[in-house]
């Protein structure tokens, strides 16, 4: 039988199709090799410590995921809508029976799964790692494994933003910019409150910027200060009620930034 | 009611740091009745394919407005009945025709069994049998524009809007594409498309519209558009006798001499009727009567030639 489909159908095509062109794309697996090896060479580091194995693994597993999964997102997030236009399929795609913005989030959502559905793959690998060391993964690396999965959603989110717009070298330059900023964000902050710039107008400028801009170092804040507190993997890391609220302030950013990409995409001309 | 409506359509591109403009189409105006095949002719950057961007939603108009099935054009409701062939189609080339064609079905809403039977009901119909699990990567630019026919008709749509559905393909594979259009008319869809090749223009068209830097220069059914008056004759003959061939080869008109025979070309049907009964009085023979009206080339080529203001 054949009907008009729902949105949720369309989303889903256009997703199913971006997680195949992802699974598909070899660049995609020689980076995740690069993530596992960089595991590997944790064991060899972790032989050359005093019987501290376990936490090295730990350390640079997760520091790994981390990086690689980053550089994959930001490779990938901006070519999403670029690719589709510098090989025309974008021609053949928008006059079907979808919306703009379907076909949008259907991308970001395809690479939303690809990325999660990589990060547990890494994770597992991770966990294999650790096991073989005698050590255990436990919890707390599944908290900090979940932060690396919402930091990926947020950094897709301004990739396509900024792609729905520009080149995907500008693309790749402005969002691979904001996530150093991001990551950097607590010292910026530090630095516009100090006590050279605190009070000035220079100053409460940077603050305002460091608070509007996405705050990655949220994602990642192991060996971290927050709140006045050293925190961990090891010892004592951010609970899940943190976990909820950073998953909170990454989706609320992320949907800002796809409403703004759905209005700018939404009359581009597809030339 | 028309299945395409186009009234003063205008695009003007606007690019790079000095804000270029380029008007790609100027003030377009034209109807597409249900049922019919219509050909949109023109020289490269006549406006064609921007026109036809338009009318997918692809770009939106400077100026005008575009209807397609009733509604504005880009409409989903108005993509639910077109399937739609871009020019030098490129698709998701990891992918397979199978896949592709399913992904299609997806978004047109069908079902898992009515997109498998329709699915493998296309590629056999465009001939894909022999290449249906082979990545689009793999695909030659004859067979690219193959699958790309396939999932213009996926849809099973109304109107069906081809740009230049006969490139890079060989004449086999043109005749295919040919009968192809004609077999979607017998089924009652409406075909739009558009071509540089004139031959096809000729044999499928009810109606053409020729487009020349942006404008609509003349739109109607091809007998209607070319000149009925015949502008030669040329008359193929033979004699066996060789002062007979000299006398005959006096006549007026344009000798040639080829493998066929001997060829007068004559500028009226009254010159050429005066020829052959002066072969036949003579003893020789008449292979072959040709005559010359204005094609659609001639057409085209008159309407390029002029200038914006006639």
């Amino acid at each position: 039988m054949s009907g008009t489909g729902s949105s949720a159908g369309r989303l889903w095509a256009i997703a199913l199709n971006t997680f195949r062109e992802a699974v598909r794309n070899r660049v995609l697996f020689v980076l995740a090799m690069f993530a596992v090896a960089l595991m590997g060479f944790s064991l060899i580091l972790g032989e050359l410590s005093l019987h501290e194995e376990v936490r090295v693994i730990k350390d640079l597993g997760l520091a790994g995921i981390s990086l690689f999964s980053v550089i994959i997102a930001l490779f990938l997030g901006v070519n999403l809508l670029s690719k589709e236009l510098d090989r025309k399929t974008v021609y053949f795609v928008v006059p079907k029976p979808l919306h703009r913005w379907e076909f949008l989030l259907g991308k970001y959502l395809g690479l939303a799964v690809t990325m999660s559905a990589l990060v547990v793959s890494m994770s597992l690998t991770l966990w294999a790692f650790v096991a073989f060391q005698g050590g255990s993964h436990g919890i707390t690396l599944v908290r900090a494994e979940t932060l690396v999965v919402l930091e990926i959603l947020l950094l897709i989110a301004v990739a396509m933003l900024f792609s729905s717009f520009s080149s995907p070298y500008l693309s790749a330059m402005f969002t691979g910019a904001l996530w150093i900023i991001g990551r950097n964000q607590a010292e910026l902050a530090a630095f516009a409150t100090g006590k050279k710039m605190g009070g000035t107008f220079a100053g409460d400028l940077l603050h305002t910027i460091a608070t509007v801009l996405p705050d990655f170092h949220a994602f990642y804040v192991s060996g971290a200060d927050l709140g006045g507190t050293n925190v961990s993997i090891h010892e004592s890391f951010i609970s899940w009620g943190y976990v909820a609220s950073v998953a909170g302030y990454a989706g609320a950013y992320a949907a800002a930034c796809l409403a703004l990409a759905v209005v700018l995409f939404a009359r581009r001309d597809l030339t | 009611m028309a299945v395409l409506e186009v009234s003063a359509l205008e695009k003007t591109f606007v690019r790079g740091f000095l804000r270029r403009r380029t008007d790609a189409v100027r003030g377009i105006s034209l109807k597409v009745e249900a049922g019919e095949i219509f050909g949109f002719l023109g020289p490269n950057g006549a406006g064609k394919t921007t026109t036809i961007k338009m009318l997918m939603g692809l770009i939106f108009p400077t100026k005008g407005t575009a209807t397609v099935l009733g509604q504005p054009a880009g409409d989903r409701r108005a993509k639910m009945r077109v399937g739609y062939l871009p020019e030098n189609p490129y698709f998701y080339d990891y992918l397979s025709v199978g896949e592709l064609l399913d992904m299609v079905g997806r978004l047109y809403g069908l079902d898992g069994t009515e997109r498998a039977r329709r699915s493998k009901r296309l590629i056999s119909r465009v001939g894909l049998d022999h290449a249906g699990s082979r990545p689009l990567r793999a695909y030659s630019k004859g067979m690219m524009q193959r699958a790309g026919l396939a999932q213009a008709l996926m849809g099973d749509p109304d109107l069906v809007v081809l740009d230049e559905p006969m490139s890079g393909l060989d004449p086999l594979g043109r005749k295919e594409v040919r009968d192809l259009i004609l077999s979607l008319k017998a089924e009652g869809k409406t075909v739009f498309f558009c071509t540089h090749i004139l031959a096809d223009a000729t044999r499928l068209c009810d109606r053409v519209g020729i487009v020349v830097k942006g404008r609509l220069r003349d739109v109607g059914p091809l007998g209607r558009l070319l000149d009925p008056r015949v502008e030669s004759v040329d008359v193929v003959w033979e004699h066996d006798d060789e002062d007979a061939r000299k006398k005959l080869g006096a006549h007026e008109g344009e000798h040639l001499a080829t493998s066929e025979g001997n060829v007068l070309t004559v500028p009226s049907r009254e010159a050429a009727d005066h020829f052959l009964a002066a072969v036949i009085g003579a003893g020789g023979r008449i292979r072959q009567v040709v005559p010359h009206r204005q094609g659609l080339e001639d057409l085209f080529v008159s309407e390029a030639a002029k200038g914006d203001d006639e």
